[in-house]
């Protein structure tokens, strides 16, 4: 019983990095349509300013949660303005231009600070153990879990609540129109972007302390995030959170009973049957027949 | 008389929105029949559901004795269908010859294809179509450098490539010049007969021009059949157009 | 121009557009006699059988429209097919008489696993390193194109499928050599005739493999299924109404050209002298993409010159370790360009050029104006 309560806390813990990674994929993804490859490279990037931080300003974690997230959303903000917006109805090209510009983050990274592994220290605060259900758990992997949660929220507010928000669903549903009644689609783009770019910055310095940071940290984040994406529905923040927590559990459940080779196999051709047969995603309703 | 294409209590619903509901129509063979009715009427659906685009929930359709409503949709162009879009659709960066001769689908299979046309047998054959579609000096440029008014020629002229026995046309007149309608008008003279036509359209000069019998759509159910002069006078279709400024302004 | 006696026109055309891929193997042929280094051939002839891999994407991604990020998988299936053939060759060198490849004795493998016993027949093995490949591509093209993917969705499933295989391939270490690959291989020798690596006997096979991949690439899109397969990508559901079965004529093309990328693989055990999980790798994978789309993805003698240019150009920089990195962000940035303003590639470029000298020199000639310039795409 203890070991299924384990599993079951191991596996929300994996949702929840999850779930951090993928939401920022999602709104990028479900509301503009690109599916951003250079996704794991912002996470690395918000990783690495969680050291640079740490190791040249002597900040502490989390208090350099707003400064990153703003530096990785500026990032993204330019990319957004610079590449991006010059490919409108190329959905193909846009995932080939943001891999080119995830190499290049990732290259000038492994020339500025080179590709040896960096460390970041847990916050003193987090760094011991609870109790939650007679077992001891990680007080930071509690404190991902919440965050997650907390900026699920946060999206899901800003996204429905704010003008901005009704904006840029106005342009999902039809940018011609949206625009002829005056909303700026290059800005909101724009704004989505980086807010998409800033969020998966801030899963990179959450993440860091748990894993070593190297330039090529990325590459593994956006495949599982892109997957929660797809098992989600493109369209549905809910779904995101919805299929993180469930791929989580997943991963988690068929590490323990198989090895990792194989449960990663498994999960890819999940994927795939499901792209095929389901393409809109496991929790959005059909629109036409 | 028997029907050429036999739609049967056809319906169809989107999300629950019955967009066709219960859909009767009968064409004779050679006979060129105009489909009219105000805007969402289920025109343009009709036609998704007789070549394939769009599954009915219900009822048949059945074409020269063979039931189309089951069948995938190049296996209904293969029976005989053909279909021009409402908006233009050719392959954009291949030439018009190319897209007269893709058109052309003499042969189907894959390997059937494998073939090189070096004597280019095609090639008189798609020069000639080329010229009743007044597309000669554009043969060998990408579809994408026309102008949308060639384009509709461009697709018309694909479809008499195809030479299918039934031709559904959407709106083939949309963004012609008055000129350009008057030739369109001449083509399809020249169709009927030989091809069973069904044209939606919104211009009531030119249904008149060339139309014997008008079938009139409302609410995705058929609400008259006749002569120009027959519709135009019967009560019904006159309130379905009440509004919208009568039917010669739909 | 477009009026007159077709039948001459069209072999004109044809022989137009031929002329640059006949110019491209000439040049290839014809560089062992200048370049008198093995080591150096050695290099060359490895580029020269990515430049294949890289026609075979050209003929999927360019002319089918279909975006195989997976395209090294069907590489890889080759390269090991012929790594297995020559693996078995060397047995009762290696390993004694017990019959086993040494990687297996290590792992306590018994006997010769099943699928492993025909590959004692080189014939077997060079067919297989292309009809499996086109095989596993036709069932998965028939399982995504039959289901209607398009777009990004078939790049996503034959990416993860390309890289189940890889795992596959990686964790049963015992029959497949695992993370090492297979390495000490025999010489290929086909006819007598032995092919060491850096000999000319195997500079002379890729040439000639090249250039028959890029016929019979060429071939096709010019037949009329060609010309088929590039309608469905222009606009795929229109090609329906014409009475073609799209999904065959896609899986016709991803298969056609996941058994180039096959031979392509076979080549690459010989040059390489060895296979490894790396050969159908995402990164070597997507390298391919950025080859293609830099050549210019429509045309098939362009997709092989990327090739050979920008890997020949990494490759002759990595010497120096510092370089090769400011390379890659070169690269990365070189493709960024290329995704965003020349989406034909270089090979888009070399047309306008033409197009525009040619048009110069109508203009000075005082001709009548250059009414419909063919679309010079090969």
């Amino acid at each position: 019983m203890d070991q299924f309560i384990e599993q079951i806390i191991t596996g929300l813990s994996i949702g929840s990095i999850l779930l951090l990674v993928a939401l920022g994929l999602s709104i990028i993804y479900g509301s503009m349509g690109i599916i951003n490859l250079a996704h794991g490279e912002f996470v690395m990037l918000g990783a690495y300013a969680a050291w640079v931080f740490h190791t040249y300003l002597g900040l502490g974690l989390l208090a350099s949660l707003v400064p990153i997230f703003l530096v990785v959303a500026a990032f993204g903000w330019v990319i957004e303005r610079f590449v991006l917006s010059l490919l409108n109805n190329r959905p193909l090209d846009t995932i080939l231009a943001t891999w080119g510009v995830g190499i290049m983050l990732q290259q000038a990274v492994r020339l500025m600070v080179g590709s040896e592994l960096r460390y970041v220290q847990l916050p003193p605060a987090l760094s011991g153990s609870m109790e939650l259900f007679g077992l001891s758990v990680s007080s930071y992997r509690m404190f991902l879990f919440i965050v997650s949660l907390a900026l699920f929220a946060a999206t899901w507010l800003l996204m429905n609540r704010t003008t901005v928000g009704m904006k840029l669903r106005a342009i999902i549903q039809d940018r011609s129109v949206a625009a002829s009644f005056g909303v700026n689609a290059k800005r909101v783009y724009a704004l989505t972007f980086a807010y998409g770019a800033g969020l998966a910055g801030l899963a990179g310095a959450l993440v860091s302390p748990l894993k070593s940071v190297s330039p090529d940290m990325g590459t593994g984040y956006v495949v599982d995030a892109f997957m929660v994406v797809v098992l989600g529905g493109v369209q549905s923040l809910a779904g995101t959170v919805a299929s993180a927590f469930i791929l989580g559990e997943l991963s988690g459940g068929i590490a323990f009973l198989q090895n990792d080779t194989v449960a990663k196999a498994i999960v890819l051709l999940a994927i795939v049957v499901l792209i095929r047969f389901r393409p809109e995603g496991l929790f959005t309703a059909r629109v036409r027949a | 008389m028997t029907a050429h294409l036999d739609l049967n209590d056809v319906s169809v619903s989107f999300n629950g929105f019955k967009a066709i509901n219960g859909l009767n129509m009968r064409v004779r063979k050679g006979e060129l029949r105009c489909l009219i009715g105000p805007n969402g009427a289920g025109k343009t659906t009709a036609l998704d559901i007789i070549c394939g685009k769009v599954k009915p929930s219900g009822g048949t359709v059945t074409f020269a004795g063979t039931a189309l409503q089951d069948l995938e949709e190049y296996e209904i162009a293969r029976a005989g269908v053909g279909r021009k879009f409402q908006v233009p659709s050719v392959f954009r960066e291949l030439t018009v010859g190319e897209n007269l001769e893709v058109a052309r689908a003499r042969r189907t299979s894959v390997v059937g294809n494998l073939r090189w046309d070096v004597r280019n047998a095609g090639g008189a054959h798609v020069e000639r179509l080329a010229e009743l579609v007044g597309l000669t000096e554009q043969l060998d440029r990408p579809a994408a450098y026309l102008s949308h008014g060639q384009t509709q020629w461009l697709e018309i002229g694909m479809l008499v490539a195809q030479d299918a026995e039934l031709i559904l046309m959407d709106e083939p007149t949309a963004g012609m010049t008055a000129q350009e309608t008057r030739k369109t008008a001449e083509l399809f003279a020249r169709l009927k007969g030989r091809h069973t036509l069904i044209v939606v359209e919104h211009d009531m000069g030119f249904v008149k021009a060339i139309g014997d019998v008008i079938s009139v759509m409302h609410m995705g159910q058929m609400l008259a059949e006749g002569t120009a002069a027959e519709v135009e006078a019967h009560p019904e279709v006159r309130r379905a157009y009440l509004g919208s400024g009568g039917i010669s302004h739909a | 121009m477009s009026l007159n006696g077709s039948t001459s026109n069209g072999l004109q055309r044809l022989t137009a557009q031929l002329a640059p891929l006949l110019i491209v193997c000439a040049l290839v042929f014809a560089l062992p006699v200048l370049l008198n280094n093995d080591f150096l051939l050695n290099k060359v002839a490895r580029y020269l059988v990515l430049g294949i891999l890289t026609i075979s994407l050209g003929l999927s991604w360019g002319f089918g429209g279909i975006l195989n990020l997976g395209q090294a998988m069907s590489f890889g299936l080759g390269s090991y097919a012929m790594a297995m053939a020559l693996k078995l060759k060397t047995i009762p060198v290696h390993t004694g008489a017990s019959g086993l490849p040494d990687f297996m004795v290590w792992n306590n493998v018994q006997a010769l696993p099943w699928f492993w016993v025909p590959f004692r027949s080189l014939p077997f093995a060079i067919a297989a390193g292309m009809i499996v490949p086109a095989l596993v591509a036709a069932a998965l093209g028939w399982f995504m194109f039959r289901g209607r993917v398009t777009g990004v969705y078939v790049s996503i499933i034959t990416l993860a499928t390309m890289v189940v295989i890889n795992l596959v391939i990686i964790d049963q270490q015992s029959y497949t050599g695992g993370f090492n690959g297979i390495t000490d291989l025999a010489q290929l020798e086909i006819f007598g005739v032995a092919f060491d690596a850096y000999g000319r006997a195997t500079y002379y096979l890729v040439a000639g493999c090249m250039m028959l991949s890029l016929l019979v690439a060429f071939a096709f899109t010019k037949s009329r299924a060609g010309l088929i397969v590039q309608a469905i990508r222009d606009h795929e559901s229109r090609v329906r109404y014409f009475g073609y079965d799209v999904a065959l004529y896609q899986i016709f093309v991803f298969a056609l050209s996941a058994a180039i990328a096959g031979l392509a693989g076979m080549l690459y055990t010989v040059v390489m002298e060895f296979a490894s999980p790396t050969f159908l790798g995402v990164q070597l994978s997507l390298s391919v993409v950025v080859w293609c789309a830099v050549g210019g993805r429509q045309s098939l003698v362009g997709s092989f010159l990327g090739a050979v240019l920008v890997a020949g150009m990494q490759g002759a920089l990595s010497e120096s370790a510092a370089f090769l990195e400011t390379w890659t962000l070169v690269m990365g940035a070189l493709f960024v360009l290329v995704v965003l303003f020349l989406p034909k590639g270089l090979a888009g470029l070399a047309q306008v050029v033409w197009r525009w000298i040619v048009q110069r020199r109508q203009a000075a000639g005082g001709v009548a104006q250059g009414v419909g310039q063919t679309e010079g795409s090969t």
